[in-house]
C-alpha cells in the first residue's frame, strides 16, 4: 500500500487538477443573457438559421420559467447569478473545428490536457478523443478503423453543418426539449461545443470514445451538447471527463446529453466529474431506449459546489434495459444531489439502479430518483439500491426515491441503507498494520468497487485517485 | 386554492362553537387566530414529480362540505377508572391547566390550511389523561359521524412511568347526513348529497418512561373525505406505538408521526390499508430522531384494487444531535388490479453519522407461483387469491398488539375480499 501511495504522490495529482491558465480568448461574449448575446454566439459559429431560431425560442422559454426552488431539500442555488455568467468563450485556436493533432494546439491548451493525462489515455485505451476548452472543442480525433466503418465522432458545432438532417431531427426535440426545465432551456439558448457520435447499424466500437471538458476562465458557463445516435445493433461506450480550476466567482456547467439507443443497440455513458468546488453543475441527460436495447449510465460526481443531475432513461421499446451506477462524494461545502430517472413505457422493460454516496466534512449527498412504470408496461421490473457512508457528524446523507407504479404485473424493489464507516473494520485493518488513513481509504475503495469495476481500468484508477485526494487533508 | 371556504366562515360561528363548549378565553383566541390565518395558509404538502401531483387536495369541495354549526355524532369514550377519559367539554372544565400546557404543543394549529380549519371548527373531542405509574388498557374512542362535516380533536397525556392502550374508530352513521341550512338539497346537487368531510387531529404527549399505544381504524363511508393528522412527542425512555388502518373514504390524507425528543425513546408506526373502487389514500409515516439512543420502526402494508390509488411517503429524519440512532422502514404494496396505482417515496434524511438506518419498499402483484401451487392443491383460484392477500397482511397483523383491532382488520379485509368477484 505504502509504495502505491508514494507512486500516486509522485504523479503530483493535486497539481494536475488545481492548476489554472491565463486565459487567452479570441471571442468572449458579454455577461448575461440577451438576444444579442445569443445572436452573437450563433453568428460567431456561422450557424444555419434553423439553429439560431431554436436558440432564440429556448431563450424565451428560459426567461419565462421560474428557477426551481420548490424541490424538497434541493441544493441552494441562490448564489448562482446567471446574469453574471459569461456564456461563451472561444479560445484562440487557428482551426475552428478543432485540430486532430495535439502538437497543433497552442501551448497553454496543450499543457492543460497534458497535465490531465488525456493524450496518454488516447494512445492506450480509446477509440477517439475530443477535448473542449471553454466553449469550443479544440481537439478531436478518432482512429481510422472506425471512420472507415462509418462511425462519426465530431464536434457538435461541426455536426450542425455536416449532418444537418440527423441533428435537426434529434437536437433538443423529442429527448430533451428546452421546455423540460429551466436549465435545459438555458442550455438550448447558449449551447456550444460538445460531441456528436453516430454509430451505424451493427457496428461495435470496441474501445471507448472520450470527451474531456475543461473550463479555465473565471465566471464562465460551459454548455456543451452531446448527441449520441446508436443505430440498431450497434454498440458504443462514451466517456466524459470534466474539470475546472477554482476561482473566486462561480462557474456554471449546464450540459445537455441526448442519447438515442435504437433496437438491440447498447450504449454506455460514463462520466467522471471533478468540477472545481465553486461550480454549479446542473445538467440534463436523457436516453430514449428502443426495443431490446440497453442503456448504461455510470456517473462519478466528485467535484462542484452543487450538482443536480439525474440521468434519465425512457424505456420506450419492449424489452429495453437500463442500468444506472452512481457514485457521489461530497466534501466540505459540497451539495451533491444526484440520482436517476427511469420511465418504463413498454412491456418487459428492466431497470437496475445502484447508488453509492460518501459524505464528509460537512458535505451533503442526496440520492433523488424517480421510477415510473406506466400502465401496460407489464412484466417490467426495477431494483434500486442506495448505500451511503458518512464520515462525521457535520455531514448529511439523504435518500429520496419516488416510485410511481401504474401497472400490477411488475416487480418493484427499493432498498437503502445509511451508516458510518465501521470502527470494527478500521480496527481490523489497523491490527494488520495499516494506519488510520490507509484503512479508511481502503474501506472507501471497497465501498465503491461495484462502480469502478464498470469503468475501463484507466478510469477506475482515476476515480480512486480523485477519491483519495478528496480524503486527504481531513484524514491526514 | 380554487375553493376558499373561509369566505363562508365567520368569527361568530367560531365564537358560538367555543361558547357552546364553555371554553376559556385563551382557547377561543387560539381558534380565532387559526380562522384568521386561513387566508395565509397553504394546503398540506403533497408529493409532486414532473407533470404529476400524487394527490389533488383541491378536489375537496369545502363550499358544500363544511357546515360548521351542524356537527352530529355518536360517541363512546370509555376507559378504566384510574384513567381520565373525558369528552372535550368536560376536559375544558376539569383539566384546563393540562390543556393550556399541551393543546397545540405537538401539532401547530397553523401548520397548514386543514389543521387551522380543524382548530377553528372542532366541536367534539376527547382528552385522555394517565396519571403517574398507572397502567391502563382498553381505552376506546368511537366516533360515528352523522353530519355533513365533523371536526374532532384528541389529546393524550401520559405521566411518568404510566402506560395506556387506546383504540379509536371512525365510521359513518347510517342516517342521511343533513345540512343545517339544507344547502345541498336547495342547490339540487344530488351527487354531492352523500359526501362528508371528517377532520381529526390527535396529539400525544408521552412523559418520561411512559408507553402509549394508539390504534386507529378509519372505516368511514366511501363517499367521505378525510384529513387526519396524528403526532406524538416521546420523552426520555418513552415509547409511542401507532397502528394506522385505513379502509374507508374516497379521499384520505393521513399523517402519522413521532418526534423522539427524549433520550432512549422509541416509536413504531404500523400501517395497513386496502383501497378499492376509486378510493385514494395519501398516507405518510414520519419520525424525527432528536435525541440520543432512539429507535424507530416503520412498517406499512397495503393493497390496491380496481382503480384505487395509494400514495405512501415515509420519512426517517435523524437530527445532528441524534447519536446512536437506529431507524428502519419497510413498505409493501400489493396490486390486485391493473387499473390501480401505487406510489411510494420512502425518504432518509440523515444528519448524524452514528446511525444505522435503512428502508425498503416493494410493489408487486400476487406471486404466480404461489397461486399455481395452491390451485394445484385443489384450492379454487378465488379462494387461493383471497388467502394470499390475507397472508400478505400477516407481517403487519403480527405487529398489532391490540387483539380487538387485529381481529377487526382481519375480518374487514376478509369481507372486502369476499365482495370481490
Amino acid at each position: 500500500m505504502s509504495s502505491e501511495q508514494d507512486h500516486l504522490k509522485e504523479t503530483d495529482t493535486e497539481a494536475r487538477f488545481e492548476f489554472k491558465k491565463e486565459q487567452n480568448a479570441a471571442v468572449k461574449s458579454e455577461k448575461g443573457l440577451t438576444e444579442e448575446v445569443i445572436r452573437m454566439i450563433s453568428d460567431d459559429k456561422d450557424e444555419p438559421d434553423w439553429m439560431l431560431e431554436r436558440r432564440l425560442r429556448a431563450l424565451k422559454q428560459f426567461q419565462n420559467m421560474p428557477m426551481p426552488t420548490d424541490w424538497p431539500g434541493q441544493p441552494d442555488l441562490s448564489e448562482l447569478d446567471i446574469e453574471e455568467i459569461v456564456p461563451y468563450i472561444r479560445p484562440d485556436v487557428d482551426k475552428r473545428e478543432g485540430v486532430d493533432d495535439w502538437t497543433e494546439l497552442p501551448d497553454e491548451i496543450k499543457d492543460t490536457f497534458d497535465k490531465l493525462g488525456i493524450p496518454e489515455a488516447e494512445k492506450n485505451a480509446l477509440s477517439g478523443v475530443g477535448a473542449q476548452y471553454e466553449s469550443e472543442i479544440v481537439y478531436q480525433n478518432m482512429q481510422e478503423q472506425w471512420e472507415e466503418k462509418g462511425v462519426v465522432f465530431m464536434n457538435m458545432d461541426q455536426a450542425v453543418k455536416e449532418h444537418p438532417e440527423i441533428v435537426k431531427e434529434h437536437f433538443m426535440t423529442t429527448c430533451v426539449p428546452p421546455s423540460d426545465n429551466k436549465f435545459a432551456a438555458l442550455h438550448g439558448a447558449v449551447w456550444s461545443g460538445g460531441s456528436f457520435v453516430y454509430v451505424p447499424e451493427d457496428v461495435t466500437v470496441e474501445m471507448p470514445v472520450q470527451a474531456y471538458f475543461r473550463m479555465n476562465s473565471e465566471g464562465m458557463g460551459q454548455f456543451e451538447h452531446t448527441l449520441i445516435v446508436a443505430e440498431p445493433g450497434s454498440e458504443v461506450h462514451y466517456i466524459e471527463g470534466c474539470s475546472a480550476p477554482k476561482y473566486g466567482t462561480h462557474n456554471l456547467h449546464s450540459g445537455g446529453v441526448e442519447v438515442f439507443v435504437k433496437e438491440d443497440a447498447h450504449v454506455q455513458y460514463s462520466t467522471v466529474q471533478n468540477w472545481s468546488k465553486n461550480t454549479f453543475n446542473l445538467n440534463t441527460k436523457r436516453a430514449i431506449v428502443e426495443e431490446n436495447a440497453t442503456m448504461e449510465w455510470v456517473s462519478g460526481s466528485m467535484g462542484s459546489k452543487a450538482t443536480m443531475l439525474y440521468p434519465c432513461s425512457i424505456l420506450k421499446g419492449r424489452g429495453a434495459t437500463d442500468t444506472h451506477i452512481t457514485i457521489a462524494f461530497a466534501g466540505e461545502g459540497q451539495d451533491i444531489d444526484t440520482g436517476a430517472k427511469v420511465y418504463h413505457n413498454a412491456p418487459n422493460t428492466k431497470s437496475t439502479i445502484e447508488s453509492k454516496s460518501i459524505s464528509k466534512d460537512g458535505g451533503r449527498t442526496n440520492y433523488r430518483g424517480l421510477v415510473h412504470i406506466a400502465d401496460g408496461a407489464e412484466n417490467s421490473s426495477t431494483a434500486v439500491e442506495c448505500d451511503a457512508l458518512m464520515f462525521d457528524n457535520e455531514s448529511t446523507s439523504d435518500t429520496m426515491p419516488y416510485m410511481e407504479i401504474e401497472e400490477s404485473k411488475v416487480d418493484v424493489a427499493h432498498e437503502a441503507t445509511v451508516g458510518k464507516i465501521g470502527d470494527e473494520d478500521i480496527f481490523y485493518l489497523q491490527s494488520r498494520g495499516l494506519d488510520d488513513d490507509d484503512a479508511k481509504k481502503m474501506i472507501v475503495a471497497g465501498f465503491i468497487e461495484p462502480i469502478t469495476e464498470e469503468l475501463p481500468i484507466e478510469y477506475a484508477v482515476e476515480l480512486n485517485r480523485l477519491i483519495e485526494l478528496e480524503m486527504e487533508g481531513s484524514l491526514g | 386554492m380554487s375553493t376558499q371556504v373561509h369566505a363562508n366562515l365567520t368569527d361568530e360561528q367560531v365564537r358560538q362553537i367555543s361558547g357552546n363548549l364553555d371554553e376559556p378565553e385563551w382557547l377561543l383566541e387560539t381558534r380565532l387566530e387559526a380562522l384568521e390565518a386561513l387566508s395565509e395558509l397553504d394546503m398540506p404538502d403533497v408529493i409532486r414529480t414532473p407533470g404529476r401531483d400524487w394527490t389533488n387536495l383541491h378536489e375537496l369541495d369545502f363550499e358544500s362540505l363544511v357546515d360548521p354549526l351542524n356537527a352530529a355524532e355518536n360517541k363512546d369514550q370509555v376507559g378504566p377508572d384510574e384513567v381520565d377519559v373525558l369528552p372535550w367539554s368536560e376536559a375544558v372544565q376539569e383539566h384546563e391547566e393540562l390543556l393550556r400546557e399541551h393543546f397545540g404543543s405537538v401539532v401547530d394549529p397553523q401548520e397548514n390550511y386543514l389543521t387551522a380549519l380543524s382548530t377553528a371548527l372542532f366541536s367534539t373531542g376527547t382528552v385522555v389523561y394517565v396519571p403517574e405509574g398507572v397502567e391502563a388498557e382498553d381505552v376506546t374512542i368511537r366516533t360515528e359521524q352523522n353530519s355533513r362535516s365533523l371536526f374532532n380533536y384528541t389529546l393524550v397525556v401520559t405521566e411518568e412511568s404510566s402506560s395506556v392502550t387506546i383504540l379509536e374508530r371512525q365510521s359513518t352513521g347510517s342516517a342521511e347526513p343533513r345540512s343545517a341550512n339544507g344547502r345541498a338539497a336547495e342547490s339540487g346537487d344530488a351527487e354531492r348529497a352523500d359526501e362528508q368531510y371528517y377532520s381529526g387531529i390527535v396529539e400525544v404527549v408521552a412523559g418520561e418512561n411512559s408507553n402509549v399505544q394508539y390504534g386507529s381504524l378509519q372505516n368511514l363511508s366511501e363517499e367521505a373525505y378525510n384529513f387526519s393528522l396524528k403526532r406524538g412527542s416521546a420523552g426520555t425512555y418513552a415509547t409511542i406505538d401507532w397502528i394506522e388502518v385505513n379502509l374507508g373514504t374516497q379521499l384520505t390524507k393521513s399523517g402519522v408521526s413521532t418526534t423522539l425528543e427524549g433520550d432512549s425513546s422509541e416509536t413504531q408506526i404500523v400501517g395497513a390499508f386496502y383501497g378499492h373502487e376509486d378510493q385514494h389514500f395519501d398516507l405518510d409515516a414520519k419520525v424525527w430522531h432528536r435525541a440520543e439512543h432512539t429507535t424507530a420502526d416503520l412498517v406499512t402494508r397495503g393493497v390496491t384494487d380496481d382503480v384505487a390509488r395509494s400514495v405512501y411517503e415515509g420519512v426517517q429524519d435523524v437530527g445532528r444531535d441524534a447519536w446512536d440512532t437506529s431507524s428502519y422502514q419497510r413498505e409493501n404494496t400489493l396490486m390486485l388490479s391493473d387499473e390501480s396505482e401505487a406510489d411510494a417515496s420512502p425518504k432518509l434524511i440523515i444528519n448524524n453519522h452514528d446511525t444505522e438506518a435503512s428502508h425498503s419498499a416493494t410493489v408487486g402483484q400476487i406471486d404466480r407461483e404461489d397461486l399455481l401451487y395452491m390451485t394445484s392443491r385443489g384450492i379454487s383460484p378465488r379462494a387461493a387469491r383471497n388467502m394470499l392477500v390475507e397472508g400478505f397482511f400477516v407481517p403487519v397483523l403480527e405487529e398489532i398488539a391490540v387483539d380487538e383491532l387485529r381481529e377487526d382488520l382481519e375480518s374487514l379485509v376478509a369481507t372486502r375480499l369476499r365482495q370481490r368477484a
